[in-house]
């Protein structure tokens, strides 16, 4: 059998079964061929004579399930990617992958891919070729010009990012929009502002207490795998450390900690100021070098104003800043809920002014140091770009938008009017997997490759210990031969923007391994071939990568008062879009094993329920499973209510994730988007979406139905399952 | 023929069954979970759908009680009496404990439950015929049955492609349950069998392990004492066979579930701890 | 009170014979209809087992904790219902109580019907059908043997044992009315008895043998039908689950399934004396008697019930008093009330003897007993699964449609072999009725007798010459 075999021959001989693979499997070649008659691309990186039937190989890659970036290693079988694990190289998620990651392949042999690229004909988008589809693009970009075209993505790193970044040069445009519904924008806002560096590296290994105001750092902050190996460090030091959540819902974060503490949303910058003011008052903390306006903040919050406002008892905001005191290094972390106000970008800044006070910097929050290559840095996202999008393309700005990455149909709350604005956009490109939302109002659709079958290099935002540059290679032959990788896509419209420079490189592969090369001599081995180093950088799956040596200069940050104004009018509930692990902002809602997972808190499944405190529950003559309407200014929700204890009594929350009206069978018609009933509001600072903002009503309706969740019992009936101890008796056998 | 088989080897049939399996181990696959370190994040239980082929049942078939997680991560909560779960949740990641006097075991009536001389309970699906009672006799509820041919709902093509090789999919009326990803120890064995070698702690290891991000699962050979698994319960002071650990300070986290069964499991637990604030 | 006799002793054979033989002639438009409900019944369980051989066991609602449902409750019932047949054939012969024999034959034909039944559910619940086979030792090349530790392949031992003991003494009870209808019948009829007569002429070596042959079937029928459903009971009784693993179980069995077989043998009791016109032979004495073992059992089976749930009271497992608990509390609750109610306390009208003379009432009454018994089957297999050790997998779960008409299908089954049994054999044994008659006639003339030679004691003057046994 020759070399060169498409993958329609390559897939039959796979589908003769066990001995027809068996046999076939000798000659199996193991090389992908891009284009006919041009260079043969080693893709598994062994030679053919490695692929041995029955055996499967594990070849690296990194993960795009979300935008930490974990290392992951893929197990490949007569030709097959059947199971993902995490890269033990990689100091990301040493070897370790969450349920995500997992679930990559589901993603990757999904029966609802995009096979074909799609052009919007009469109204319908049909099937047509990839060149009459390019030649519609390459028509309305030579008619556009400069700001005129934009690029809407999700988090961009690596060369992805720096081609998306040429291309928008090339054409002369500024506009990139990058939205992440799921972000930690203001608090990297604050880090900039107060630090000099967004995403400072957090030390939770040293930390001998962590104070958490809603950061999900095991669930879905930032890099919750990297995290969770560190929390695990964090537990097993000699003394066992202690961590403490302040949140409206019970996130994974605290479900885990020694104590949970309930918080109306928006509160959390009070009780920061509160912690703060005992540690001034009472244990001599040094205020000195604050501004004067944060100094009169602090003044103002003593512990009877903090309780009065935030509904926390008095000691136990003595009781937490004296544990602060007494563990130290400690690490004091600001997540959705404190961002997601008004006030947010004041009260992540008192969140963590708390870090500033107890002197973690420098010791728990430390510099990631200077990166070298500017151009592959990880461009991160908030919800403000949805804000500008929406404006301009209102204004009618916008004439071609690519879409990548990213659904801001599904994600942008029904008040910002989404989808009005993609209305007026006249041609929009959505290069996509799947039928999401965005693709189904698209003009374009081109099919892209799944992660595991495309080139890339990423650059996670947050970097651990060692930083590296992640590789990302094919685990496979295509599925569908007429899906493209993202990094060729964009490729091909460079070589039509800027010939000059791009038309040298036969595809993204070519591009990248000429990138490689180019790296300076220090990230090869003495005496590496281009070839060899590529190749070890790909068996490895990263390339790591040395920092140059920062520290953190603390800069005096004034912000102004978090305290909540508004009172809601007659809407009487906070509402929390919460986001669990797994469905993620919903760009999982199609992956079955994601669907049948239990929501780590509620353990239900397959649905969307809304989460109420039984008290308040039994106010509104609310019953576990009745059908609920959830009611904002701007929409409403019906959805199932589930009573659970730990959220706080005023607050409702849906969970991010459901209410797909595209996206594939498993996703589609399941269950309410929460994000459709948020209020448009701003974060005063950052122009963020303000998503704990909103408030809402909830009354029931006649039906009820049962809860689909795994589990009949709450309690352990008196079983020994899960035995608690107190700290002191471990501290006794295993501590110090 | 059999039945000389079974004639010339009576005593040794007799003994068998007498005794309840196998005595003389070569290896015993154990495990060690810390619940203290455990977060609940579920990787361990899709880690597990990805590497043993289990049906998605979807939501009716769930809600019916029909769901095929061989691992189920279960949530409790156990302050009852305060209006907030002040501690969080406690999470217990359950799967089949792989009893060394399984009850399972004996209730099976064509023998298709057993014990392998590697210390596993393990299950031959082609031998099952569907009658149920191993799950009735497990005290655990860890074994799950196929009320339906899941193959076509379950892996729409091409979804199918994902499937693991290494391991069938269970067709109806066949009754599963975690086997300690037996397919995984078989390739360690088989690898240092090759190499001429024990079988190096760490290098059988089950999906539900290699995926923990905190490590809370360890799995290993108890009879390799050094191996991190009989290290910890050593460590711990919890031995096997017995019904109740006499352990020289009591105080120490390790305990079996539903040891005082006399099922003798294989699966030890590290109590969670928690911080009185 | 009431001072009947058992049998009117002055029935003649011959009548006998006619009655006997009329009933199995001539079914008449209820008998057609019956047999049309019992079909469709059946047919409505076929379609059900349709679906669950193609689609699976879903459709039959079980689920994780509960494996097993409503096929296994049903399967110990129908098992219970057979242990009459034996009870009054075999315990009843042994201990020489004769008016068991009017109505011993439907007895035991419906303890062979109902044992076919119940050997079904077995079969039907298993997940694979097609493979039951492999529970049973039979050599193979590959040396598979069944696990002869496991309660289920002792079950399948003792039924088929049980099957096959309890149809050929059935059979060999019949030879002598066989002989009979073969001597009466004609076409295919005649040609079936004379091969099932296999012979018999009524010679006395034929009677010799015959009777020992009888008692030693009956003596061998005892032990095999307390095993029967004492193993019946191992199915639980050797698991550890809590409410299953409890030492009285194979005695509660027994006196649950003599219970319930009683309480099928009143109603067909009344079915067949209305039907068939049998008054002369299943008398009101006679329903009085069984009315009276009936209730004798139904104060053991309380007894039983007591003892189980006090030793579970007293037993202080946590896991046992659960379910204990639960059982009277808990979401199948009711299915408990209703069986204590109908088991332990209906069954005082049988100590009525206005009320056990009333057949209408006692049609009513043995039903209402045999509720509960079906519902103590279900109280037995469900709530265990319901919740045992693991409260992670508690659960309350009701039969499916499926399961129903396979259970609903199951009585379709049981009427059309009885109702097939009817017609073409004799239903009360001719030969023993005649005993019986024969041996009351001789009791009375024994007794006039004797009470004649009290009276010449006293009186001289009196006649002889009474009729005797001579004028019959």
């Amino acid at each position: 059998m020759s070399g060169k075999i498409d993958r329609r021959n390559f897939l039959k001989i796979m589908g003769l079964g066990g001995a027809g693979t068996a046999l076939g499997g000798c000659d199996l070649p193991s090389t992908v061929t891009l284009e006919e008659g041009k260079e043969e691309v080693v893709s598994y990186l062994m030679p053919e004579e490695y692929v041995i039937p029955g055996v499967g190989v594990w070849y690296a890659s990194t993960c795009a399930q979300c935008a930490a970036g974990c290392g992951i290693h893929g197990r490949v079988r007569e030709g097959r990617v059947l199971k993902l694990e995490g890269n033990p190289d990689s100091s990301m998620n040493h070897g370790k992958i969450c349920m995500m990651g997992q679930s990559g392949v589901q993603a990757h042999y999904n029966p609802d891919r995009i096979k074909t690229p799609m052009l919007r004909e009469g109204g319908n988008l049909v099937a047509v070729s990839w060149e009459k589809a390019v030649g519609a693009i390459q028509e309305k970009l030579s008619a556009a010009n400069g700001d005129q075209v934009a690029w809407f993505t999700g988090t961009l790193s690596g060369h992805q990012a720096a081609l998306v970044s040429n291309h928008l040069e090339a054409l002369g445009s500024r506009k990139h929009y990058i939205h992440e519904p799921i972000n930690a924008s203001v608090w990297q806002a604050v880090n900039k502002d107060m630090l000099g560096e967004a995403m400072p590296r957090l030390r939770l290994d040293k930390a001998q207490m962590i104070l958490s105001f809603g950061a999900d750092f095991l669930g879905t902050w930032i890099s919750p795998v990297h995290f969770s190996g560190e929390y695990a460090k964090f537990r097993k030091q000699k003394r066992r450390g202690l961590l403490v959540t302040i949140e409206p819902k019970m996130s994974l974060t605290g479900a885990n900690s020694d104590l949970w503490i309930p918080a109306i949303p928006g509160t959390e910058g009070v009780i920061a100021l509160g912690i703060a003011h005992q540690l001034v008052k009472n244990h001599s903390k040094d205020m000195s070098s604050l501004p004067a306006s944060v100094q009169g903040l602090i003044n103002k919050y003593d512990a009877a104003t903090t309780a009065k406002i935030a509904g926390i008892d008095e000691k136990r905001i003595q009781r937490i800043a004296e544990l602060l005191v007494e563990r130290s290094p400690s690490l004091v972390l600001a997540g959705a809920p404190v961002e997601g106000q008004a006030k947010g970008y004041a009260s992540v800044a008192a969140v963590m002014l708390l870090n500033q006070l107890l002197g973690n910097i420098g010791q728990t929050i430390e510099s990631q140091g200077s990166f070298p290559f500017n151009q592959l840095k990880a461009k991160t996202g908030g919800t403000s770009d949805l804000f500008s999008f929406v404006e301009t393309a209102k204004n009618k700005q916008l004439s071609v938008v690519f879409f990548y990455g990213t659904n801001p149909k599904f994600t942008a709350p029904k008040a910002m009017e989404m989808d009005s604005a993609l209305n007026d956009v006249p041609f929009k490109v959505a290069i996509s997997m799947f039928m999401d939302e965005t693709s189904m109002a698209a003009d374009v659709v081109l099919p892209a490759a799944s992660y595991l079958e495309d080139w890339g290099t990423h650059v996670a935002a947050y970097q651990p210990q060692q930083t590296a540059i992640s590789m990302q290679q094919p685990l496979m032959e295509k599925l569908y031969a007429e899906t493209r990788g993202f990094g060729d896509i964009v490729l091909d419209l460079l070589k039509v923007a800027k010939k000059d420079v791009y038309s040298a490189f036969a595809d993204y592969y070519a591009y990248l391994k000429n990138a490689h090369a180019a790296l300076p001599a220090e990230y090869k081995e003495a005496g590496m071939t281009d070839g060899d180093a590529w190749s070890a950088a790909l068996q490895k799956g990263l390339v790591n990568v040395a920092t140059g040596s920062m520290s953190l200069p603390v800069k005096p940050v004034s912000f102004g008062d978090p305290a909540p104004a508004d009172s809601g009018g007659k809407f009487a509930y906070h509402f929390v879009p919460s986001a669990r692990l797994g469905m993620w902002d919903g760009r999982h809602a199609n992956l079955p094993w994601i669907q049948e997972a239990p929501d780590q808190i509620t353990k239900v499944v397959w649905d969307s329920w809304a989460e109420i405190h039984p008290l308040t529950a039994q106010k509104l003559g609310i019953k576990n499973g009745s059908i609920i309407n959830v009611e904002s200014e701007h929409g409403t929700a019906k959805v199932q209510a589930v009573l659970i204890k730990a959220i706080h009594p005023d607050v409702i929350a849906i969970p991010m994730g459901q209410g797909h009206e595209e996206y594939g069978r498993y996703a589609k018609g399941r269950g309410a988007n929460p994000l459709k009933l948020l209020n448009p509001v701003k974060e005063e600072t950052t122009g963020e979406l303000a998503m704990y903002a909103t408030r809402v009503n909830a009354s029931p309706t006649s039906q009820k139905e049962v809860v689909v969740r795994l589990g009949a019992s709450d309690t352990q009936a008196g079983r020994r399952f899960v035995v608690t101890v107190p700290v002191e008796q471990y501290q006794r056998t295993e501590g110090a | 023929m059999s039945l000389e088989n079974l004639l010339g080897n009576w005593s040794q049939y007799r003994k068998g069954h007498e005794e309840g399996g196998f005595h003389d181990y070569k290896h015993l696959w154990g495990m060690a979970i810390d619940l203290d370190i455990c977060i609940g994040c579920n990787a361990c239980a899709t880690a597990c759908y990805a590497e043993n082929n289990l049906a998605v049942v979807g939501k009716e078939r769930f809600e019916k009680g029909q769901a095929m997680h061989w691992l189920r991560l279960e949530r409790y909560w156990d302050q009852n009496e305060l209006d907030h779960p002040a501690q969080g949740a406690s999470f217990l990641p359950m799967m089949c404990q792989q009893c060394d006097a399984a009850t399972c075991e004996p209730v099976c009536p064509v023998a298709a439950t057993y014990h392998t001389p590697d210390g596993l309970n393990a299950q031959v699906y082609n031998r099952c015929i569907g009658s149920r009672y191993c799950s009735n006799n497990c005290p655990y509820r860890n074994r799950y049955f196929n009320f339906y041919s899941y193959y076509e709902d379950s892996w729409p093509e091409p979804l199918n492609m994902q499937l693991n090789p290494d391991l069938t999919v269970r067709d109806k009326g066949v009754m599963e349950k975690c086997t300690f990803c037996v397919q995984r120890i078989r390739v360690a064995k088989d690898n240092a069998k090759m190499e001429n070698r024990p079988v190096a702690d760490g290098e059988a290891m089950t999906a539900c392990a290699q995926a923990c991000p905190t490590n809370a699962i360890v799995f290993g050979d108890y009879m390799d004492k050094d191996s991190q698994v009989a290290k910890l319960w050593k460590k711990h002071q919890v031995k096997l066979r017995l019904t109740k650990q006499n352990k020289e300070n009591p105080e120490l986290r390790g305990y079996r579930i539903f040891e005082e069964l006399n099922v003798d499991p294989s699966v030890m637990y590290l109590e969670r701890v928690r911080e009185e604030v | 009170m009431y001072n009947e006799k058992d049998i009117n002793e002055q029935i003649a054979w011959a009548k006998i014979n006619a009655d006997v033989l009329r009933s199995m002639e001539n079914p008449r438009k209820g008998y057609w209809l019956a047999v049309l409900i019992c079909v469709l019944m059946l047919i409505c369980a076929a379609f059900a087992e349709y679906i669950q051989y193609t689609t699976g066991m879903g459709p039959a609602n079980l689920n994780n904790p509960h494996m097993w449902g409503m096929y296994i409750s049903t399967f110990v019932f129908w098992i219970g219902m057979s242990h009459s047949g034996t009870l009054l054939s075999a315990i009843l012969h042994i201990i020489h109580a004769d008016w068991r024999k009017p109505i011993y034959r439907f007895a035991e034909a419906m303890t062979t019907f109902s044992l076919m039944t119940a050997g079904l559910f077995p079969i039907i619940h298993l997940g694979r059908v097609w493979n039951m086979y492999w529970v049973l030792p039979y050599v193979s090349d590959r040396g598979h043997w069944p696990n002869f530790r496991s309660p289920l392949v002792w079950d399948a031992f003792a039924i088929s044992t049980y099957l096959s003991a309890s149809m050929l003494f059935l059979f060999i009870g019949m030879i002598p009315d066989l002989a009979i209808c073969r001597d009466n019948a004609k076409g295919w009829r005649k040609k079936l008895y004379t091969v099932l007569s296999l012979g018999w002429m009524g010679t006395d070596r034929q009677w010799r043998n015959f009777r020992k042959t009888y008692l030693l079937m009956a003596c061998f029928l005892i032990p095999l039908a307390v095993s029967v459903h004492s193993i019946v009971s191992a199915d639980f009784a050797m698991s550890i689950m809590p409410g299953w693993h409890v030492t009285t179980f194979p005695p509660y069995f027994v006196a649950g399934a003599l219970y319930s077989g009683c309480a099928a043998i009143i109603t067909l009791f009344v079915l067949l004396r209305y039907f068939f016109r049998f008054e002369e032979y299943m008398t009101t004495p006679i329903m009085e008697k069984t009315c009276k073992l009936t209730f004798a059992i139904a104060m053991v089976w309380t007894y039983l019930n007591l003892v189980e749930f006090c030793s579970v009271w007293y037993g202080h497992d946590i896991y046992n008093k659960e379910v204990l608990i639960a059982k009277a509390t808990g979401p199948y609750a009711w299915v408990f009330w209703i069986m204590i109610f109908c088991g332990s306390v209906v069954p005082f009208t049988l100590a009525v003897q206005k009320l056990r003379r009333h057949m209408p009432t006692m049609f009513v009454v043995s039903l209402l007993l045999n509720l509960s018994m079906f519902f103590e089957r279900w109280m037995i297999v469900a709530p265990t699964l319901s919740m045992s050790h693991d409260p992670h997998q508690w659960d309350i779960m009701y039969a499916s449609v499926v399961q129903w008409a396979i259970v609903f299908g199951s009585f379709g089954w049981f009427g059309l072999l009885f109702l097939v049994f009817v017609k073409i054999f004799p239903s009360v044994s001719m030969y023993e009725v005649k005993e019986m008659v024969f041996h009351r006639r001789r009791h009375l003339v024994n007794e006039e007798a004797a009470a004649r030679f009290h009276r010449r004691k006293d009186d001289s003057q009196t006649t002889t010459g009474e009729p005797g046994l001579e004028g019959a």
